[in-house]
């Protein structure tokens, strides 16, 4: 069956949305959070039917959290708790926008305009530790790598690791340029089955794709979209789609098998390899939707559903996406 | 702009709030609560002002009040005013969004490079503008029947009624003149138009043919239901309904029935030409007025005016005029029974002679006027009507756009020139210029505005400007926006990181503005930070800025001075030592950093090994005694001794290896 588009009009631009996921069926429930507007609200909708014999099901807003500042971020901490960073501040005691926030079981890290990284606690909601100072610019993009290890990315494209065990916590171990032009880092991924394969996508467009065990810097980007990398997620079911939102309005879909090959060696050791940079350009990708003329900001997949949130306010749901 | 310079408003009365928003605010919208501005505002005098977009303040003049110190009276004495803008409320957002997604992808179609199918195109996209009006209007039907409050209600009724007109209009003006009418034979369209608009005869009609009972004509609404049938033309219809009345067996009903089967269809692809129709024609409508004046409807008054109606009895028609809202209802049938035949350019005799039909309440409304002007194909007066109506210029933007791509808008000024482009052209800009105010839909307003060749991207270019710069994540968003369309990168976020006293970010941004003057600014709030607290910040910036820091000349001696920390720190002091002293050779550095940079050299010469040569010593004291105002005299003559050990030392040095090369 051919993917089918369903929208949705908010009213207000929304900027992440998250389903609410169900272990054993589809869920009918999703977040959405809007930004840029003079009051936002976080959202819980329910798809369901108008009367009993429609045959199509709508999302319905079914309540709503007033707040004042733009929502950044929606994670999952457990299964029915969620964090939510927002603009004005709220994950955080600074008054300094959040942009963006990483969960890693019941562990909270969050970045700020600030250039300050804070680690929460989910269970009380306070400041275990915060690295003051740990970008002189602003942070755009935070991402756990492993439980004591984290990567950053700033509106300049300076990506930094760091350590949390170490003794000098305050001190990145690692840092690089995501590209020449010091384009804003706007989203960090790692690969769900193989965690030392990290990915960044920059607001230009590009798209980087590094094995930590190798480099901890990437050999080169892939340029994939015109716009801004707004959001992207490898699908939980089958981690060889990758799927991306953009600036430009587009929604892709990328098959992580055409740009990584992983083989085995003589020690038996898996070894992972890239397409020649002369391919590059060449990556297959499928846009799923049409293009929208304003920016896709965020993308939540739920087995064969797509749900993504856009600038021109509306949400749409991508039902029978084969995956 | 009048009000710009209406310096002084005299405190003529307390509803002065009002008088001014009638001024600014669009007829016909719905009753605003309007807030009376206190009374000691006129005490002495009240002034007003203009601001950003449709916006002014009110305050009074008089000195007494900024005297009082509270700052929350002064705060209560300044009253903005603003224009309250219908298509910002949350149901009629989506309609602004999901058009402005059509009018993009007209945009794209309208390119001269897609020439070949346009209007096809075309159609489908005046269809979807036409969707994207019902489904506003079946939202607003949704928040009428959950809307208990009375005020509110009426409102949104309000607006309903604007948006069943402006449905009304547009689908008439897809007909007329988006839509590619085979023959330009009208009536088809004409009569799907009037029974889309129309539809509460037909609603009547389907209960009655489904109760399908013999003796329908006790339902109350039968003979009304009947007529409106035959006025919009659905003649299988009224001889369904015919035949459920008790009397259908009746000679009467048999002979207009038998009247109403043979009626000829005009079809442009029946085989027959307009010639041989209207022979056809008017043989069957002599033969109607002979049963007409043969037989006698005495007992049946109702058949007698169905058959008045299909012969195009004038004075039938003006007869039922009264039952029905406006003279368009009968439009349709009217040229169904009268000239079937009927081109678009014919319309408008038609559509006069149904307007000139005489009735108990004569409509002058604007429907009314702009259907009219739409028959008579005169599109200059059709905007200028609905530029009247209530919503913004919603549908005067789009409407006008539309017709401007199809090639049908030709408006000539006075010296005979089309005119249309710059009616277009200004109807988008005001429409982008409203929505640029708001504080989310700027997005939706820059791309109106980007699709104005002459002066839209100037006026994008000084309203984006004016944005308000909340976040970094709203800030990349507008550059990303306003480089879409090519407007200036702008700069201005520099100064709000200067301001929050965040330097390292300031000179990010400064960088990438490619402003030598922000950059340097920023460049110079981190010097003198480090001159007070010998703490140099934003090295991680610095040390990887490569060659965005040669923009200017104060960020290029940061960036060398970061980096001759770090050598230091690596203890690689003959590389160190030289980069300084280009530093100061340069002679790049304000005057408050040359006490530091001087100093700065004092470790390198005191260190145990010969680093700076006699060459880089002599350089060093021409500076020493060029600087002198700069230093306290007690560094100065620190730095002179070091100097001259130093210079000892090298003479010693270079004495040796001399003594070593002889030898």
């Amino acid at each position: 069956m051919p993917v089918d588009v369903q929208g949705t009009f908010a009213s207000q631009k929304i900027n992440k949305v998250r389903w609410i996921p169900e272990e054993y069926t589809e869920t009918k429930y999703f977040f959405t959070g809007s930004w840029d507007d003079e009051v936002n609200c976080l959202k819980v909708w329910c798809i369901e039917k108008h009367n009993e014999d429609d045959d199509i099901e709508y999302p319905q807003a079914i309540s709503e959290y007033k707040l004042n500042g733009d929502v950044t971020e929606i994670k999952f901490v457990e299964n029915n708790r969620i964090v939510l960073s927002s603009s004005d501040g709220d994950v955080r005691p600074e008054h300094c926008s959040c942009t963006s926030v990483d969960v890693l079981e019941g562990d909270i890290v969050t970045a700020g305009e600030d250039g300050h990284i804070n680690m929460l606690s989910s269970r009380r909601g306070e400041v275990a530790h915060s690295i003051i100072e740990a970008d002189s610019c602003s942070i755009h993009s935070i991402c756990y790598l492993k439980q004591n290890e984290i990567i950053t990315g700033n509106v300049r494209g300076h990506m930094k690791l760091w350590d949390l065990r170490s003794p000098q916590k305050d001190k990145y171990v690692a840092s690089f340029l995501l590209n020449e032009n010091q384009q804003a880092a706007t989203c960090i991924v790692h690969h769900p089955t193989q965690p030392h394969i990290v990915l960044a996508g920059s607001e230009e467009g590009e798209l980087a794709v590094w094995d930590l065990r190798i480099n901890t810097f990437p050999a080169s980007a892939i340029n994939t979209h015109s716009g801004s990398i707004n959001e992207m997620h490898f699908h939980p079911d089958n981690p060889q789609k990758l799927l991306i939102c953009s600036g430009s309005g587009n929604i892709w879909e990328n098959n992580m098998e055409m740009m990584i090959r992983t083989s085995k060696n003589k020690d038996n050791q898996s070894v992972t390899t890239w397409m020649q940079l002369e391919d590059k350009n060449k990556i297959v990708v499928n846009s799923l939707m049409p293009n929208l003329h304003k920016s896709i900001n965020t993308l939540d997949i739920d087995r064969s559903r797509i749900l993504c949130g856009a600038d021109n306010e509306a949400v749409y749901i991508l039902r029978n996406y084969a995956f | 702009m009048e009000l710009a310079s209406a310096r002084q408003v005299e405190p003529v009365n307390q509803a002065l709030g009002t008088v001014i928003f009638s001024g600014v605010y669009h007829k016909g919208a719905c009753p605003l609560p309007c807030k009376l501005l206190p009374k000691k505002y006129f005490e002495d005098g009240a002034s007003c002002a203009w601001s950003r977009g449709n916006q002014f303040s009110v305050y009074p003049s008089s000195r007494v009040v900024a005297e009082r110190s509270a700052a929350s009276s002064c705060e209560q004495s300044v009253l903005n005013i603003k224009q309250n803008v219908l298509i910002f409320s949350p149901i009629l957002r989506k309609l602004v969004n999901e058009s402005n997604g059509t009018f993009l992808a007209l945009q794209k179609v309208a390119e001269p490079i897609h020439n070949s199918d346009n209007l096809v195109e075309l159609l489908k996209l005046s269809r979807q503008y036409r969707s994207v009006i019902r489904v506003c209007i079946e939202n607003l039907q949704d928040a009428i029947e959950n809307e208990k409050e009375g005020l509110k209600r009426n409102e949104l009724t309000t607006c309903l009624t604007i948006f069943y007109s402006i449905e009304c209009v547009w689908h008439l003006c897809e007909i007329l003149f988006i839509d590619s009418i085979p023959g330009e034979i009208v009536l088809p369209h004409l009569l799907e138009w009037v029974r889309f608009n129309f539809p509460c005869h037909e609603q009547v009609a389907a209960q009655i043919l489904e109760a399908c009972e013999k003796g329908s004509e006790s339902h109350s609404e039968y003979w009304p239901t009947v007529i409106g049938m035959i006025v919009q033309g659905r003649v299988d219809v009224v001889r369904a309904l015919l035949r459920l009345h008790s009397k259908g067996d009746l000679n009467e009903f048999r002979l207009v029935d038998n009247t109403l089967k043979t009626m000829p269809v005009y079809t442009i692809y029946g085989g027959l030409s307009t010639g041989d129709f209207m022979i056809n024609w008017k043989h069957w409508q002599t033969e109607c007025r002979a049963r007409l004046s043969g037989t006698t409807f005495s007992s049946e008054p109702h058949l007698e005016l169905i058959m008045r109606l299909i012969v195009g009895d004038y004075s039938a028609f003006e007869l039922i005029r009264d039952r029905y809202e406006s003279w368009f209802d009968l439009l349709g049938g009217w040229v169904m029974f009268k000239a079937p035949w009927a081109r678009r350019h014919e319309l408008a005799e038609h559509a006069h002679a149904c307007a000139g039909m005489k009735s108990r309440m004569p409509d002058h409304n604007r429907l009314h006027t702009i259907v009219l002007a739409l028959c008579e194909g005169d599109l200059h007066q059709v905007i200028h009507e609905i530029q009247q109506v209530a919503d913004n210029g919603w549908f005067a933007t789009h409407l006008t756009d539309i017709l401007y791509h199809s090639g049908k808008l030709n408006i000539l000024d006075r010296h005979q020139t089309n005119v249309a482009n710059r009616l277009r052209e200004s109807l988008i800009l005001e429409y982008g210029c409203m929505l640029m105010e708001h504080k989310s839909l700027w997005s939706v307003g820059l791309s109106y505005l980007g699709h104005c060749p002459t002066e839209g991207i100037r006026r994008a270019e000084i309203l984006v400007e004016r944005l308000a710069l909340h976040s970094e994540k709203r800030v990349l968003r507008i550059i990303a926006e306003a480089k879409k369309y090519g407007l200036r990168d702008m700069a201005c976020v520099s100064s709000r990181h200067a301001s929050a006293g965040r330097a390292g970010a300031a000179l990010a941004w400064a960088v990438r503005a490619r402003s030598a003057a922000l950059a340097s600014r920023a460049a110079d709030t981190l010097l003198r930070r480090y001159v007070a607290t010998r703490q140099l910040s934003a090295t991680d910036l610095l040390l990887s800025l490569g060659s965005a820091m040669l923009i200017s000349d104060r960020l290029l001696l940061l960036g060398k001075y970061c980096e001759f920390h770090r050598l230091y720190k690596k203890k690689e002091f003959k590389s160190a030592g030289k980069l300084l002293i280009s530093l100061i050779t340069s002679k790049i550095a304000p005057d408050y950093f040359w006490e530091t940079l001087l100093l700065d050299t004092l470790p390198l010469l005191e260190s145990d090994e010969v680093i700076l040569s006699s060459v880089d010593t002599f350089e060093i004291m021409l500076c020493v005694e060029q600087c002198s105002k700069h230093l306290d005299s007690e560094k100065a003559d620190l730095l002179r001794l070091a100097l001259t050990r130093n210079l000892a030392r090298t003479s010693l040095a270079i004495e040796r290896t001399e003594q070593n090369q002889t030898s």
